[in-house]
């Protein structure tokens, strides 16, 4: 917060000789041992302790394991005394034997990474055509408050239209091609990468833009150097999660075409109804969460290395950037030209 | 950049800053109007040679960096409400190079490196990259920084003293005629501070430029400057100019000066009384043309 936001007659910062404020009285011979007692009492676990690594992956395995455990119970025992039916939830055991038939060379139409290429691939041209139109837009309207204005009530209806209207809307206005997979992905995106764009440029502070007017930087100079390269992590920030958003809705609209050539996950989807084949919907569930977040790691690990001078050390954490580094080191010995990945 | 000293205008005087009754009222006609700082006149002189050190203390709310804005011809601050601020004889239209300011957060671009930073204000005016870097490394020193090893950190790899530093580079590259520190110093430790204003002195003089320097330190005011304001609670009038001896030896040992520490104390008294007097030495929202 500048002096200039601060509300009128806010002293703090400067010595105030307040007589009145005296410490509360303390009741004496009662401070330490009654410090002492309350900590032994407490129950809970340190509060935001962090814990070791073994700990981290304990957890997360204990997690899974249970998971798993619950659906092999609820899977377990003849067909019809189990829990859920084959119909429902096919059981561990099923669904790993029906895996070869998404690997099937013979079928590559139910080919498991086929299809998820296909379906990011419209994710991809999609969610660029957002970029393209969103960002400059949004650092436009970021920058000028009267674009924003009028931008405002676009991003309104963009930013709460429902998914299930919208797939209705692509549908009767582009058919069931190509055409309507994009536009989905396009309309369902640009309106959250233009508001996320023009709040990162307000976000930025106003010092900076002050520190660049006294170095004498002009209108156009303060958006280009300063402006937009201060914005680009956090707009960065938001296209990941959108990313992953738009990907998981996808197949929202790829399972409206039928037939042939289709292709993507939807589709794949569509197969198991018809086919009755409950494995597919579950291996789907199981691989895009891995994929969406292989994608999300991939994107952290490119955004640590564009913005070094915001993520510096942060970008050693980075899974992607780790697990590449180890896999490069195995090939090449020098330590210090892969450390400078 | 340049001021011409001939020519149109109404440029009789070599003052370099005047203040004629200058008032600041914010949201002025607004049932939340404030009056920040109220008739505030003072004019310094434009010494050929050696530009003057100008401290200003006063009570927090007092409107110090509400002058300094005005300086500078930051919004919301400029315009004033009534009078004129002129500087070099003209009025202030908005900001520019003529006049660097350097705030008490830190305002280093974090995505340049230092020497980026430093070079910024060169690279705004088109200079070629070698001859801006050259430039900047040449400051990057003379501010007491690793040409080194330094040049190439980015600003969340420095300290705060570190990030000052840089700042006053790339202000005092630019050869600014008048130079702007709001509280500069107020985020360091003593030590730090002590280094500081050595340094300052020692770029001040090499520069030449007039410095408006707020502080909350008196002993920091007394030290730097030629002369000392001191402004009334809000809202601001200016109540005293003080002269101070120019510094003449390093901070922490004229400082410990007992006939510094005379001056340091009377001023402190006159603060004092200020801040502990009942307030309505002027009306809150008073505003009155003269
Ligand atoms: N943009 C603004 N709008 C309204 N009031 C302001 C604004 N900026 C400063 N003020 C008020 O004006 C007074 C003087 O502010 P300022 O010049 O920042 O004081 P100082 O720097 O001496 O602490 C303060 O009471 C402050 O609350
Ligand atoms: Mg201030």
């Amino acid at each position: 917060m500048t002096n200039a936001e601060k509300p009128p007659g806010d002293l703090s910062g400067f010595p105030q000789a307040s007589p009145g404020a005296v410490d509360p009285p303390v009741p004496e011979g009662s401070g330490v041992s009654e410090l002492v007692e309350q900590s032994g009492r407490d129950w809970l676990p340190e509060l935001r302790r962090p814990i070791p690594r073994w700990l981290t992956a304990l957890a997360g395995i204990a997690c899974v394991v249970i998971c798993l455990g619950l659906w092999w119970w609820a899977t377990a025992g003849a067909a019809e005394e189990r829990l859920l039916l084959y119909s429902q939830l096919p059981s561990i055991r099923e669904t790993i034997d029906y895996l070869p038939n998404l690997w099937d060379a013979a079928a590559p139409e139910r080919h498991l990474w086929y299809n998820t290429k296909v379906s990011l691939g419209r994710v991809l041209l999609g969610f660029s055509l957002a970029l393209c139109v969103g960002i400059p837009l949004g650092i436009a309207a970021g920058c000028f408050p009267v674009l924003q204005s009028a931008l405002a009530p676009l991003i309104l209806f963009g930013r709460n239209i429902p998914v299930a209207a919208l797939t209705a809307l692509v549908f009767a206005l582009f058919g069931t091609g190509e055409l309507q997979k994009v536009m989905f992905i396009f309309i369902a995106c640009v309106a959250f990468i233009l508001s996320d764009a023009i709040s990162a440029v307000q976000e930025v502070g106003q010092r900076y833009v002050e520190t660049a007017l006294t170095l004498g930087a002009s209108r156009l100079q303060i958006i280009v150097k300063v402006l937009v390269p201060l914005a680009m992590p956090m707009i960065f920030d938001s296209l990941r999660v959108l990313f992953g958003l738009a990907f998981g809705y996808i197949m929202l609209v790829e399972i409206i075409q039928e037939g042939q050539g289709a292709g993507g996950l939807g589709y794949l989807l569509n197969i198991a109804r018809r086919r009755s084949r409950p494995e597919i919907m579950v291996i789907i569930v199981l691989t895009i969460p891995v994929v969406a977040w292989l994608i999300d790691q991939l994107l952290y690990a490119v955004q640590c290395l564009l913005f070094r001078w915001k993520y510096g050390r942060e970008a050693e954490a980075s899974v992607v950037l780790r697990f590449s580094r180890s896999i490069l080191r195995l090939f090449w010995k020098n330590p210090d030209a892969v450390k400078s990945l | 950049m340049d001021f011409p000293f001939s020519g149109t205008g109404v440029m009789t005087q070599s003052n370099i800053v005047e203040f004629r009754s200058v008032t600041k009222t914010y949201n002025f006609g607004r049932p939340d109007a404030f009056t920040a700082i109220q008739q505030v006149s003072f004019t310094v002189e434009d010494l050929r040679d050696h530009g003057e050190f100008i401290s200003i203390l006063g009570p927090s709310g007092s409107g110090k960096s509400t002058i300094l804005r005005l300086l500078a011809g930051l919004d919301p601050q400029h315009p004033p409400t009534s009078g004129t601020v002129l500087v070099a004889g003209r009025p202030v239209t908005g900001p520019g190079a003529d006049r660097g300011m350097v705030f008490q957060d830190y305002t280093s671009f974090d995505h340049r490196t230092v020497l980026d930073n430093v070079a910024f204000g060169l690279e705004c005016r088109g200079v070629s990259k070698s001859e801006r870097y050259a430039k900047a490394r040449e400051w990057i020193a003379r501010v007491g920084l690793d040409v080194q090893a330094d040049a190439v950190k980015y600003p969340h790899e420095l300290s705060g003293g570190m990030r000052q530093r840089v700042a006053i580079a790339r202000t005092l590259i630019l050869h600014p005629r008048i130079i702007l520190m709001d509280e500069p110093f107020g985020a360091l430790d003593p030590h730090n501070r002590y280094q500081m204003q050595d340094l300052l002195v020692s770029l001040w003089r090499h520069v030449q430029a007039t410095v408006f320097f707020v502080t909350h330190s008196v002993e920091e005011a007394v030290y730097l400057g030629d002369r000392v304001f001191v402004l009334s609670r809000s809202p601001g009038t200016l109540l005293h100019q003080i002269a101070v001896p120019p510094p003449d030896r390093p901070a922490a040992e004229m400082q410990r000066d007992p006939a510094f520490q005379q001056k340091v104390f009377e001023i402190r008294d006159i603060l004092e009384q200020l801040e502990t007097s009942p307030r309505g030495s002027g009306n809150p929202a008073g505003f009155e043309r003269s």
